[in-house]
């Protein structure tokens, strides 16, 4: 058997193992302290017995079967309320989220809608640029036609207005030039092609102009 | 007699004390029942969990039928007063009905419907302090000044119960609770510590705490005397 001493008494009463209190037991037997002890030990847990009054209240059941029932009836009408309000939330956040969609799609609509005014936007498409440079080379080539056919009064020159009219189209060239140049740096530009156009115009105009007096 | 005073009243009302053996289980039988059969418990542990869960009044009329008396005394050992303790029984069931689906199993279904319990005697002493307009300080206060029990009352004490209560009454509510749990309503520690939330090396030792300073409240002072010169 296990051997233990007086100092072990309160840690077994504490949490001994069956095999300590065996050996408590034993020791208890040999030592009147431990065994007092031991006795009194005992006797509070006996005692304790009194506390337990298990008599029943057959009323009590049935009382609290009854508030069971009705806090289950409660609880239904609960639930069902908050079902009913769950659905309806879940409705209306659906509402308000295809709302909020519907405006989207909407506003990117409205911002990427194809503009019919080409003259308010600085830059040109691709098929609208393919327009632009097929019908400047045809004017282009038009303003040549004139230009071959002032050439003799240019070259000579018989009054002064002629001569006023060759250094104009000298400078309007040099512009011309300074513009095609840009525009095939960035031929999206519509703002340039607007200012190549109006140096054309006046090409066309002086020349025009210059057959004129010819005649 | 060589015997403490603590228990001299005793012996003459429970004649086999002087055999009692180490550790007085009070539901010894049933204790060792459910030790062989533990399976079983745990079986009818689920069921009883299901059966509430799925608002089957005859699940909650099992757990009455099984736990409903010593629902209502350990209802009664806190609470002082027997319909206080159905208030708080009813009550009980009420608040395991209503969280029984947030019941996930970490600890029994028996030992989970205790821990409401108690708690639920704590809510209902503390209202009751509320009611009476009594703060804690003046509870603490009022506690102090009860009659402490005459060491020597015990002995011509007509009722050893009501020593027994007005002793347990002075413990702190872990240890009331603890040797209320332990040696009168027979649970173990590994339950206890589950109802308490504590670990069962601490359920052990506030038992300890709770049967040492039983002792001194109850044992007469010629023998206290004895005990401390020895």
């Amino acid at each position: 058997m296990m051997n233990v001493t007086c100092k072990d008494r309160d840690r077994i009463l504490e949490d001994g193992s069956a095999a300590e209190w065996a050996a408590l037991e034993g020791h208890a037997a040999t030592c009147a302290v431990c065994g007092e002890e031991l006795r009194s030990w005992k006797s509070l847990s006996a005692a304790a017995s009194e506390l337990r009054d298990y008599s029943d209240n057959p009323a009590l059941w049935q009382r609290i079967r009854h508030s069971l029932a009705e806090e289950a009836g409660r609880g239904k009408r609960r639930w069902d309320l908050h079902r009913l309000f769950s659905s309806f939330t879940v409705s209306w956040q659906t509402a308000a989220a295809s709302a909020f969609v519907l405006l989207l799609l909407v506003s990117a609509a409205w911002l990427t809608r194809p503009r019919r005014d080409t003259t308010q936007s600085p830059l040109l498409k691709s098929r609208a640029l393919t327009d632009v440079e097929r019908a400047e080379s045809a004017y282009v080539q038009a303003i040549d036609k004139l230009a071959i056919e002032a050439k003799p009064q240019l070259q000579n020159p018989g009054t002064p207005l002629t001569a006023s009219y060759r250094e104009k189209l000298q400078l309007l060239d040099s512009a011309i030039d300074d513009l095609r140049s840009q525009t095939g740096q960035n031929p999206s530009n519509a703002h340039l092609r607007y200012q190549l156009l109006a140096m054309y115009q006046e090409k066309q105009r002086t020349l025009e102009e210059i057959l004129e007096e010819k005649r | 007699m060589g015997i403490m005073g603590l228990a001299l009243p005793w012996e003459t009302k429970i004649p086999s004390v002087a055999q009692q053996e180490r550790r007085v289980e009070p539901f010894r039988e049933q204790i060792a029942a459910s030790e062989r059969g533990a399976e079983a418990n745990r079986t009818e542990d689920a069921a009883l969990a299901d059966g509430c869960r799925s608002g089957d009044l005859h699940a909650y009329e099992r757990l009455y039928s099984l736990h409903g008396a010593r629902m209502k005394n350990l209802a009664r050992n806190i609470l002082g007063s027997s319909t206080d303790a159905e208030d708080a029984v009813q009550e009980t069931f009420l608040k395991v009905q209503r969280s029984v689906a947030s019941f996930r199993g970490q600890s029994s279904f028996v030992t989970w419907t205790f821990r409401i319990l108690v708690n639920t005697c704590y809510d209902a002493r503390r209202s009751r302090l509320r009611k009476r307009e009594v703060s804690a300080e003046e509870e603490q206060q009022h506690e102090d000044a009860a009659p402490r029990p005459e060491p020597r009352a015990a002995v011509t004490h007509p009722s050893l119960r009501l020593a027994l209560e007005r002793a347990v009454a002075k413990l702190t509510r872990h240890q009331r609770d603890v040797f209320l749990l332990y040696e009168v309503e027979g649970f173990r520690h590994a339950e206890i510590s589950e109802m308490l939330e504590i670990t069962e090396t601490a359920s052990k030792n506030t038992l300890f705490q709770a049967k040492k300073t039983l002792r001194q409240m109850l044992e007469p002072p010629r023998a206290r005397d004895a005990a401390g010169a020895r």
